[in-house]
């Protein structure tokens, strides 16, 4: 599983990770479990996407996908 | 045109972009960077994207944009990267066959793209820089600053 980190997240996490997980992992499931390797990203509200689309905690993950995990977005001027 | 990149935002290219003989205004944005914020002197803004999904985010918002309002084009630029105190850091032009239409568009864009477009900002100022939204600092950085609580993307959409 490709796993992209953007912003704060990329600074504690670097910009990619690979982890091997189950098809039919959720993306919540992947997210604790990185939660438990580093316990400090814990405090930060993140959302996930997955190949380019916002998705929930509960979505799914299949082989091939990509993840990207990151913190409220904040752009504009 | 829906880009993000480190390419200067300029004008003339928006509005070459929605130019179209049968609209009658032509709006467009331009958001700057600012030289304060919460008090404190900003000397740069720096912008990080994902950049695949940020273009496909506005691509939506652009097809949302033109199911609640009678457009005729719509173009969307955000740069990444530094960009120094003045220059524009976002520009959405919106072309439609009346004014109402094309100022309620564009202003509706810039808001739902604050909200949901994986673009993250962080200011560069004497002594520091920090990430802006509710993010951690890192080891010494100054609190986050929490701007505009009021526009928040939708419940469904957060986690």
């Amino acid at each position: 599983m490709r796993i992209r980190f953007f912003a704060a997240l990329r600074e504690r996490m670097g910009a990619r990770a690979d982890r091997s997980v189950r098809a039919g992992t959720t993306v919540g499931a992947l997210w604790r479990t990185l939660v438990d390797e580093r316990p400090e990203i814990g405090k930060v509200p993140v959302r996930f996407a997955v190949n380019g689309t916002y998705v929930e905690r509960s979505h799914r993950l299949a082989d091939g996908d990509e993840v990207a995990i990151f913190p409220p977005v904040s752009g504009g001027a | 045109m829906f880009r993000v990149g480190r390419a200067t935002i300029v004008v003339e290219r928006l509005l070459r972009a929605v130019r179209d003989p049968r609209a009658g205004a032509v709006v467009v944005f331009v958001g700057t960077t600012r030289n304060e914020n919460a008090g404190r002197r900003v000397v740069r803004l720096e912008y990080e994207a994902y950049a695949r999904m940020a273009v496909s985010e506005m691509r939506g918002l652009a097809a949302e944009a033109r199911r609640r309002w009678p457009l005729r084009k719509i173009a969307m630029a955000h740069r990444i990267g530094l960009v120094p105190v003045g220059q524009a850091s976002v520009g959405i032009a919106v072309s439609a066959g009346h004014r109402g239409e094309a100022f309620a568009a564009c202003h509706w864009l810039i808001d739902r793209l604050k909200e949901i477009v994986p673009i993250w900002k962080r200011e560069h100022f004497r002594g520091g820089r920090v990430w802006i939204g509710p993010q951690q600092g890192g080891p010494g950085a100054p609190r986050p600053i929490r701007r505009r609580a009021a526009r928040r993307a939708p419940a469904s959409k957060r986690t």
